[in-house]
């Protein structure tokens, strides 16, 4: 046997597990790594040096700090852990002495002197960004949107983050998906402004998941403060949909997977862990809902790192066997208590999301108004389809510079005023009576003829007012109510709807009267009604308020063509009101063209070049089609938007409605297609009608529109 | 779902080196030194004289007062005296040394002639079984519970990496095992027993549950260090915790060991005192890993040789890896509870220095007690050793889990352990 000589004593036990320090702190460099190459990816190159030169920095003051104070220097990686949390942690613009302010104060001032490795008492990280964003707030809070294609240091525009600028910091879709979960979408995969390494929360959760798996981190930290925060999310917001905003904006997620697991600085049991998360979750929600600062992560956690020495004294594991004063075994008060909460709370998520929701559903939503009205300020509606406006006028009185403002909040529901709420009316006493109103449909308003309500004027022209910005109200409910698609960009259309108000195809036209004499273009808004191929009614929302309105009773009750053939439409001496007449036959017959395309609309089999709608047209007779494309004004530079409807029977060209070409005269000259074959139109040599060009242009557009309409009709036949 | 104890740790099995090997005979050492203290409580007092000449079986030191065991010579020979000889713990204690003449002439213990409760406690503690699970209390005090208890929960967990002896007992003795377990319910009143086995071991719990009826059950026990810990078993088996500072009676329990219950029958039946054991001497530093019968008393270094100990061994364990002692010198020999003997190679015994705690925790979710380790070794290094109770020092079992799972390679099972002599010396 060969003698055994070279073994040596040591203490037991003589197996170890396979982890060390500098391992599990490669782990979590490695599990960082995503959520940089993100960074450098969104916000470019440099965003990648401010994070080398914290890391540096971090590495270079633990170095320096062991020279002077003449201890054995450290490679266990923990300080680079600590520099690339940071840089991470950092606005992408920062300028380039934040990061080494920051490193040198996590690492000297957070860390070194408190004992260095483990024995620091809050996370350096954490710590220097609440001390950069005290020191520094307008440099931190800057951050830029994420842009793919500009990797190099360029001019990023400054993009505000979800919790500072709300929604509006989202593009309108993302991967075609818009809405909410387009927001969300942006939210999740960072393309938004944000910290270097908090945007991309698919990199921090595959980080995550990479340190769970390796053991390196507790999972019960990052689940529980999520899960505490969304809950409390459902109360400090009362919103559903404000969940995912929450968890997925600002540093939460990169905090409670890299931050708040930090060894030195959370408790070290694993149900303290859980009360730890707990608070970690409710003081950064409150922070967020009801502090100052937008963001409340790296506070929380700071807060939360200067309980932990506490808990770990005074909430100790219950031991095996340990025995009660009174000398039964000890009960697992602790680990019941936090098992009981960890369920309430997802009992709480579960249960109330859906409740929430529901709740927040029947929460009035603004909508976004398709015209400027004259008096509604906000149009809301809430699931019960009850409408809430914020209505906003004026009085003037004669002789007198006093204006008296007038703002209410007007509820309608039910077809009828469900409340009326003054916010600003006179304060002598000449106040609106609201019940006049309430309880009332549109009809009774409308006929109301009495409306006095005492000797006062003013107090009757206060309720004058009210009356119109009620029936504005009605206007627009009704034109939201029963919205419909537009199928052109039509000139003066801006909405149509099936009205519920006066029955038929109603369209919110918006337009102006061009009174040249004055020099002044009024603003025109007409809410017309088509029935039975007859003007219903027109209602006025918005012209001239001196005197030069539109006479409605030259259009209500008539046909397109009795309206098409009115020559006459001046109905005083005035030339102010002719043009408002004239104006308001353009909208009509606009109106008529597009009740005429919905009315007989057929499907469109492929995708035209011209062609956004079809229809068998009552109107005219034969096929109509809604054709849109420009005429390309090179002299002028200028993109000249065409819409025109055009209507084929018997193989020829019935007639061609211009509904948008240019206003300066360049119009397109329909003689020369109408009434022509698909051959005759094609074999037309010249278009030219003037000397010129544009409206040759236009012409020649025309033409292509035209012809697309036969190809299609050939097409159907064939 | 297994019933197990909480937190715990997984380390290596490295049983595969030695669980197929039959149990064989050892070697037959020229010379023995035996312990007077193979066991916990006062050294056996010799009663043979420099030049008696003894045989295998003959009484060799008696019971001292109190607890204590009597010691039986394993081989037939000549006593050479009571000499200082060194221990694993590095203390020189007292051995009888027996030069041993080779012929092998033995004696038995008298026969019984009727098994009872009495009569079976007497034998046990004549033949001076103590347990053979590692902590030597002498097995007749243990058995002697007054009706106490009312189950017998049997170790045969075996979670220490690399022991396989009792692994191989419980297959190639089952029927002897289940009678020891038979008589040893008889001995202390059990009403039923309880065979824990770690799911490691598949082949042993098909055998003995097999084999086992009436009130005896096995059960398969999840492979989680320390599951072979006293309280820890009792839990795992029963449900039922020992409280804090008191014996497993306390809780209606005894635990044994399957190689004591073993040796109850050998005792009992065979009339076989106490004085040989099946050992497993492993690791990768032998050439041949085995499962032998080895006398009490015999050098580690017959041993080595008689199982090819390379000359690349690198650590010496004497017990399991986890709690086991390093062995410093050759010349130590067994005794009763020398479970095992392990040579290990570099790869299998990395040396470690101890560098700053992380504060990661771990060794708090490992201690199967519930303890504190990080806070109770800075408690020590503060010398606040009430601050260390409070942490729960004075419960620690010694299992080595906090050492074994601290990434910062810190001695926190030494200083678990020193803080809880501390506080029991100084009555904190």
């Amino acid at each position: 046997m060969a003698e055994i000589k070279n073994y040596k004593v040591a203490a037991s036990p003589h197996k170890l597990d396979s982890s060390n320090t500098r391992r599990i702190m490669a782990d979590v460099l490695i599990a960082m790594v995503p959520c940089l190459v993100c960074g450098v990816v969104f916000y470019g190159l440099y965003a990648l040096m401010l994070v080398a030169v914290c890391v540096a920095t971090c590495f270079v003051s633990e170095q320096i700090y062991n020279l002077v104070r003449k201890k054995p220097y450290t490679f266990d990686l923990s300080c680079v852990v600590t520099g690339l949390i940071l840089g991470l942690n950092l606005p992408p613009r920062a300028p380039w002495y934040i990061p080494i302010i920051g490193g040198v104060f996590a690492i000297i001032i957070v860390k070194m002197l408190f004992g260095g490795l483990g024995k620091n008492f809050a996370n350096p990280a954490a710590t220097a960004r609440v001390f950069l964003l005290l020191a520094y707030s307008s440099l931190m809070t800057k951050y830029v949107g994420a842009d793919v294609s500009n990797m190099l240091a360029g001019d990023v525009t400054t993009g505000a983050t979800y919790l500072s600028g709300g929604v509006a910091a989202f593009k309108d879709s993302f991967w075609g998906v818009s809405g909410y979960w387009g927001y969300v979408l942006q939210l999740l995969f960072g393309y938004i402004g944000g910290s270097i390494g908090e945007a991309c929360k698919v990199a921090i959760l595959a980080g995550g998941v990479y340190l769970t798996a390796r053991r390196v981190i507790d999972w019960r930290i990052p689940v529980v403060y999520l899960l505490t925060a969304s809950v409390m999310v459902l109360v400090c917001y009362q919103s559903a949909s404000e969940i995912l905003l929450q968890l997925l904006s600002g540093g939460l997620m990169f905090g409670a997977v890299f931050m708040a697991t930090d060894y030195a600085t959370s408790p070290k049991w694993r149900y303290n862990r859980i009360l730890y998360a707990i608070g970690l979750g409710i003081i950064t929600m409150l922070i967020r809902r009801f502090g100052s600062y937008p963001e409340g992560t790296s506070l929380a956690i700071l807060i939360m790192n200067l309980l932990v020495p506490i808990m770990d004294k005074f909430i100790l594991p219950v031991r095996f066997g340990e025995l009660t004063k009174s000398g039964k075994i000890k009960p697992q008060i602790m680990q019941w208590t936090m098992r009981g909460i960890c369920i309430a709370l997802v009992a709480a998520l579960v249960v109330s999301t859906p409740i929430v929701y529901a709740a927040e559903r029947r929460r009035p939503q603004e909508q976004e108004l398709p015209v400027q009205y004259n008096y509604i300020q906000t149009m809301s509606v809430d699931a019960l389809g009850n409408y809430y406006f914020d209505v906003k006028g004026s009085l003037k009185f004669d002789g007198s510079d006093y204006v008296q403002e007038l703002e209410y909040s007007i509820t309608l529901g039910d077809g009828v005023v469900q409340e009326i709420e003054p916010i600003k009316q006179s304060t002598m006493g000449y106040v609106a009576e609201e019940s006049l109103f309430e309880g009332k449909t549109f009809a009774e308003i409308s006929a109301l003829s009495d409306l006095s309500t005492d000797s006062q004027t003013s107090a009757t022209r206060t309720n004058t007012a009210l009356k119109g910005m009620i029936e504005e109200c009605f206007i627009a409910s009704d034109a939201h109510a029963g919205a419909e698609a537009l199928y052109g960009g039509y000139s003066y259309i801006k909405g149509a709807a099936q009205s519920a108000l006066f029955g038929g195809n109603a369209f919110l036209v918006e337009g102006v009267a061009d009174l040249k004499e004055y020099n002044y273009q009024q603003p025109l808004l007409f809410y017309v009604v088509i029935k039975d191929a007859k003007v219903e009614t027109v209602v006025p929302l918005k012209q001239s308020t001196m005197g030069y309105v539109a006479e409605e009773s030259l259009f209500e009750g008539k046909t397109f063509a009795e309206i098409s053939a009115l020559s006459d439409l001046s109905t005083d001496s005035q030339t102010s009101a002719t043009r408002t007449n004239t104006a308001l036959k353009g909208m009509i017959e606009e109106c008529f063209i597009a009740s005429d395309a919905h009315a007989g609309a057929e499907a469109l089999y492929g995708g035209y070049s011209y062609i956004k709608g079809a229809a068998q047209s009552a109107l005219f007779g034969g096929n109509a089609f809604l054709v849109e494309g420009v005429a390309d004004l090179k002299e002028y530079n200028y993109q000249q938007p065409l819409l025109f409807y055009v209507v084929i029977k018997d193989a020829k060209v019935e007639t061609v409605v211009p509904l948008k070409q240019s206003t300066m005269g360049y119009v397109a000259e329909l003689s020369l297609f109408e009434g022509k074959t698909s051959a005759e139109i094609s074999a037309l040599s010249d278009l030219s009608t003037d000397s010129q060009t544009s409206a040759t242009h236009t012409n020649a557009s025309l033409r292509a529109m035209i012809l697309e309409c036969f190809e299609v009709l050939g097409g159907g036949a064939a | 779902m297994l019933k197990s104890f909480k937190k715990g740790v997984h380390p290596a099995g490295c049983k595969d080196l030695s669980a197929g090997q039959k149990i064989e005979r050892g070697p037959e050492p020229q010379s023995v030194w035996l312990p007077l203290s193979q066991h916990i409580g006062a050294p056996a007092e010799p009663i043979v004289a420099p030049g008696d000449r003894v045989l295998r079986g003959q009484l060799v030191a008696k019971k001292a007062e109190g607890l204590s065991a009597n010691v039986y010579s394993p081989v037939a020979g000549t006593v050479k005296g009571v000499v200082g000889h060194i221990t694993v713990s590095g203390k020189k204690k007292d051995h009888i040394l027996i030069e041993n003449d080779f012929s092998d002439e033995s004696m038995l213990l008298p026969h019984l002639s009727e098994v009872t409760r009495e009569s079976v406690l007497a034998r046990v503690e004549e033949a001076g079984i103590v347990g053979m699970g590692g902590a030597g209390f002498p097995t007749a005090a243990k058995l002697n519970v007054g009706g106490r208890a009312d189950v017998l929960v049997v170790n045969g967990a075996e979670c220490e990496p690399y022991i396989t002896c009792d692994h191989r007992l419980m297959l190639e003795y089952t029927d002897e095992i289940l009678r020891g377990v038979e008589l040893a319910m008889l001995a202390c009143g059990a009403k039923s027993a309880v065979i824990g086995i770690e799911k490691n071991k598949p082949d042993a719990i098909a055998a003995l549950s097999e084999k086992c009826g009436g009130n005896i059950t096995v059960r398969a026990l999840r492979t989680l260090y320390p599951q072979g810990a006293e309280k820890q078993l009792v839990y795992s088996c029963t449900g039922r915790v020992i409280p804090e500072g008191k014996l497993p009676v306390d809780a209606g329990v005894v635990v044994v060991n399957v190689h004591t219950a073993f040796s109850i029958h050998r005792a009992v039946d065979l009339d076989i005192p106490c004085y040989e054991r099946v050992m497993t001497v492993s690791g990768r530093a032998v050439e041949t890993p085995k499962n032998l019968w080895v006398k009490n008393g015999t050098p580690f270094r017959a041993l080595a040789q008689f199982c090819g100990g390379r000359e690349d061994c690198a650590r010496i364990v004497s017990g399991g890896p986890m709690m086991g002692d390093s062995v410093f010198s050759l010349k130590i020999c067994t005794g009763k509870t020398s479970s095992s003997l392990l040579f290990l190679d570099e790869s299998e015994s990395e040396g470690k220095v101890a560098s700053a705690c992380i504060g990661c925790g771990r060794c708090v979710q490992a201690c199967p007690m519930g303890l504190s380790p990080t806070f109770i070794e800075e408690a020590l290094f503060r010398k606040d050793f009430a601050e260390a109770k409070r942490y729960g020092a004075s419960a620690c079992i010694g299992c080595g889990c906090c050492s074994y799972v601290c990434p910062a390679k810190r001695f926190l099972t030494q200083s678990v352990k020193l803080a809880k002599k501390i506080i029991a010396e100084r009555k904190i």
